[in-house]
């Protein structure tokens, strides 16, 4: 039982930056339609940007975070208008390719400019943990889920008060109405494409206290934050948070009967599971 | 031949078709007319299976089609045209009409089919045409003959007529007549009150997909529901 | 094709059946060829549903895998001979698609994507789990005795080269036959409007999952050619994302989707490239050809999306409905 208990305490932490890191693939798609295949390749870019940011001035990398979110953000921006915004007419095969392409450009860039070898920060917190009665929650875990549950709450605040985040959200429902009233299509999905990507860099910046970075590291996270957004919804904020969460719990709770390996696997399932049944997921529309 | 009863179809909180029953005849040319939204289109598109209805049931010869699937309910004979159009764009003409009558014939004889089909409805000469090349009207006549190459007994057109001149209107009730004179049992949705008086044996009338009213041309023309409906309170008796 | 094209790809036969006169049979050359052969074959089975179905699959590696270690297990444990190997591994890789197209049925574009990448991502951490089975990460060596046809063991390259040459002759006619024939039709026909197809009698159900059958088993028997040849895979290798599943899909797109000659010419320009890229930059910097790699394949798309076929102008013009 308190094993029990333990492994959902850690499902929930771990499932909060699940979220974070996934809310930029379902922005991206709900305001542009478009399924990001390199979206994890941000996440190892804010990784990276946490970590010289340690390396060079040692910020410890929550607070490098915000900067994560900012250059990966920027370079979003810049990506979406020289590359995507070509293929927002194209049928899904060049879109789906071009994304894969960007994928393979950013891994190698990062592997030529930063080498292969593994890199990981020490904080003085890396290894402490609290006592919750009888369990124990890890410092840089709940770090991490504080930071992107904030974040989060920042992103929805966004989107639901200023004028950028309902003109987004306009785009995401009715593309022609949106142009209709004046809304520029073009800078709100740059502006998203932005947001998403920076919401993810942000994301790997808050976790690489506790795992290492290496260009290759999206790997891991790829499909992870296909299942997350794929359960919750594509294209539903609140699904994403709700689907980070579900995956959290089901990789630490399934952790407690099957090896490392097979716990993804049981993830690959439940991914392929709702593509089946309920493609649109727990809480999305369907495009 | 067909026997719709109290078919029922929501959409979210939309009565797309609220219990609405009807009758066709064997050899009958049956009109269907409302406003738009009455529900025309909703109901041919549940007759061949591309909508689950709610409720009821719709038996085509005494077999109950419900839950079965289009190329099954095309397999035993009916099939439809569909209002905006639907050819196969990147395709000939030829090989739109062919795709027809693969239903029924293998490859090589469903092209001669498509041809004497295409001759049909008087588009031989357009044949290797590319389908997205064409006209409306011309598209809505290819669409009439990959439905004639599938060798229905029952044949639902959607508003075929809406953009053909006068000429070809006259053309094309001629075509709907000689398929019925052939054995084809038709239901004709159109919105020009003229054409669908003249050419149906039996009209049914829609509104907010519920039937307002069945019968012969002369007894809608005078039926008080279908009056208000189309013009007001005001004029009906 | 007419009796040009006829003629031009007769020569072109030709040649690929006399260059590895000309070349060493231990030799690099001749590995590449081989490698595009194969290759090309993978894509233009890929092409069954990615080009004629419109169906983009990212997750053909789950049956190149299977047929890979279905045949060479088999070898192994039972002495059985690849020919035969490779007849069940097309049984366990046509079973294998056909199963994956059930849940997917109603799936397309980006979601069909995922679905497929997700399968063949299980089968890859199925394998590297399964280690009783698979032998696990550290992968599995074919075994290899005297040269022998029977066994498809050899110690030069050229007799693969010619076996891959006929893989892919084959695998082409193929798909020639699907494209001419009536399910060639109707698998056109649910391309372009899946909803009026059904209603005039198409069977989009039956067709899909018949397409993505013949698709699987093809690609499984040429997994166990591809192990055959390289004498030794682990499960990153055979049912890899990268290596397997987006490099096949990225040949017949690059190459052109949807048309014969599509996979073979794409096949013959990135093969050799990323050999080429390996070998000029593998020496300077990791990541640099894998780089360019990247770069070329975004400006390609960008350039023209219906691969290079279209850019060369062989393919039909295909105008936008106005």
């Amino acid at each position: 039982m308190l094993a029990f208990l333990q492994a959902a305490l850690d499902g929930l932490m771990i499932g909060g930056v699940y979220a974070v890191i996934s809310i930029g693939l379902t922005l991206v798609f709900g305001v542009m339609g478009i399924v990001n295949f390199a979206q994890a390749e941000f996440l190892m870019l804010g990784m990276f940007v946490a970590y010289f940011a340690w390396a060079w001035l040692g910020l410890d990398p929550l607070i490098a975070a915000p900067a994560a979110f900012v250059v990966v953000g920027v370079l979003g921006m810049a990506v979406q208008a020289l590359l995507l915004r070509r293929v927002m007419r194209a049928p899904p095969v060049a879109q789906v390719f071009l994304t894969v392409g960007l994928l393979i450009v950013l891994q190698n860039a990062a592997l030529l400019t930063f080498g292969s070898s593994f890199r990981s920060v020490a904080t003085p917190y890396q290894a402490s943990a609290l006592r919750l009665g009888p369990l124990y929650i890890s410092v840089p875990y709940l770090a991490a889920f504080v930071a992107s549950v904030a974040s989060g709450f920042a992103l929805w605040a966004f989107l639901r008060r200023s004028w950028f985040g309902r003109a987004m959200r306009a785009t995401a429902q009715d593309p022609m109405a949106a142009q209709l009233v004046g809304i520029d299509a073009q800078h709100m999905h740059r502006l998203a494409f932005g947001l998403g990507v920076g919401m993810t860099a942000f994301g790997g910046a808050v976790v690489l206290p506790y795992l290492t970075v290496y260009p290759t590291v999206g790997e891991q996270f790829v499909v992870l934050m296909f299942t997350v957004v794929v359960l919750g919804g594509l294209g539903s904020i609140l699904g994403a948070i709700a689907g980070g969460f579900s995956v959290g719990l089901i990789q630490s709770l399934s952790g407690l009967i099957l090896p490392v390996q097979l716990q993804n696997l049981v993830l690959f399932i439940v991914f392929i599971a709702v593509l089946a049944l309920r493609p649109e997921g727990l809480l999305g529309t369907r495009r | 031949m067909l026997a719709v009863s109290h078919l029922s179809k929501r959409f979210g909180g939309l009565r797309a078709l609220d219990d609405v029953s009807l009758q066709v005849n064997r050899g009958e040319i049956f009109g269907l007319i409302g406003p738009n939204g009455a529900g025309k289109t909703t109901l041919f598109s549940a007759l061949v299976g591309l909508h689950r209805t709610d409720a009821g049931t719709i038996r085509l010869e005494d077999v109950d089609l419900g839950g079965l699937k289009p190329h099954r309910i095309a397999a035993l004979g009916l099939t439809k045209t569909f209002q905006n159009v639907a050819l196969f764009p990147e395709m000939s003409v030829l090989d739109n009409v062919l795709v027809g009558g693969l239903l029924r014939h293998g490859l090589a004889s469903a092209r001669i089919a498509a041809r004497s089909c295409l001759e049909r409805v008087g588009l031989g000469p357009i044949a290797d045409k590319r389908a997205s090349d064409l006209s409306f009207p011309e598209r809505a006549r290819v669409e009439v003959a990959r439905a004639l190459a599938t060798r229905p007994k029952l044949l639902l057109l959607d508003e075929v007529m809406a953009a053909l001149n006068a000429a070809e209107k006259r053309d094309m009730i001629g075509l709907i007549r000689a398929l019925r004179d052939d054995g084809l049992t038709l239901i004709v949705i159109e919105h020009h009150m003229g054409t669908i008086m003249t050419l149906c044996d039996r009209i049914a009338a829609l509104s907010f997909g519920r039937l307002l009213a069945e019968g012969s041309p002369a007894e809608i023309a005078r039926h008080p529901a279908v009056v208000e409906a189309y013009l007001g309170r005001e004029h009906a008796l | 094709m007419n009796l040009r094209g006829a003629a031009i790809a007769l020569g072109i036969l030709l040649v690929a059946v006399l260059l590895p006169l000309g070349l060493d049979p231990q030799g690099y050359a001749i590995r590449v060829f081989a490698l595009i052969f194969l290759f090309a074959a993978m894509a233009q089975s890929w092409n069954i549903v990615g080009g004629l179905a419109n169906q983009m699959s990212l997750g053909h590696a789950a049956f190149f895998g299977t047929g890979a270690y279905a045949s060479t297990l088999l070898l192994i444990h039972a002495g059985l001979s690849p020919w035969l190997g490779m007849g069940v591994a097309a049984i366990f890789g046509g079973t294998a698609a056909a199963l994956l197209s059930l849940p997917t049925m109603r799936l397309s574009g980006h979601y069909f994507a995922l679905a497929t990448l997700a399968f063949g991502e299980v089968m890859r951490v199925i394998a590297n789990t399964w280690a009783g089975l698979t032998g696990g990460p550290g992968g599995v060596s074919v075994p290899f005795g005297q040269d022998s046809w029977w066994m498809l063991n050899f110690k030069s390259t050229r007799p693969h080269y010619y076996l891959a040459l006929c893989a892919l002759v084959i695998v082409t006619a193929v798909f020639v036959a699907i494209q001419r024939s009536a399910f060639g039709y109707r698998l056109r026909a649910i391309r372009e409007n899946i909803a009026a197809a059904e209603v005039i009698g198409v069977d989009s159900a039956r067709t899909k999952i018949l397409a993505a059958t013949i698709s699987g088993a093809l690609i499984a028997a040429l997994g166990t050619l591809y192990a055959q040849l390289t004498f030794f895979f682990d499960p990153d290798t055979v049912f890899g994302l990268a290596p397997i599943s987006i490099r096949v899909a990225l040949i017949a797109i690059l190459g052109g989707a949807g048309v014969a000659i599509g996979p073979i010419i794409g096949a013959l320009v990135i093969i050799p490239l990323e050999e080429g890229a390996n070998f000029a930059f593998a020496s300077q910097a990791a990541g640099l050809s894998g780089l360019i790699y990247g770069l070329l394949l975004i400006t390609v798309i960008l350039i023209e999306p219906r691969g290079l076929v279209a850019l060369a102008g062989l393919r039909k013009r295909r105008r936008t409905p106005s």
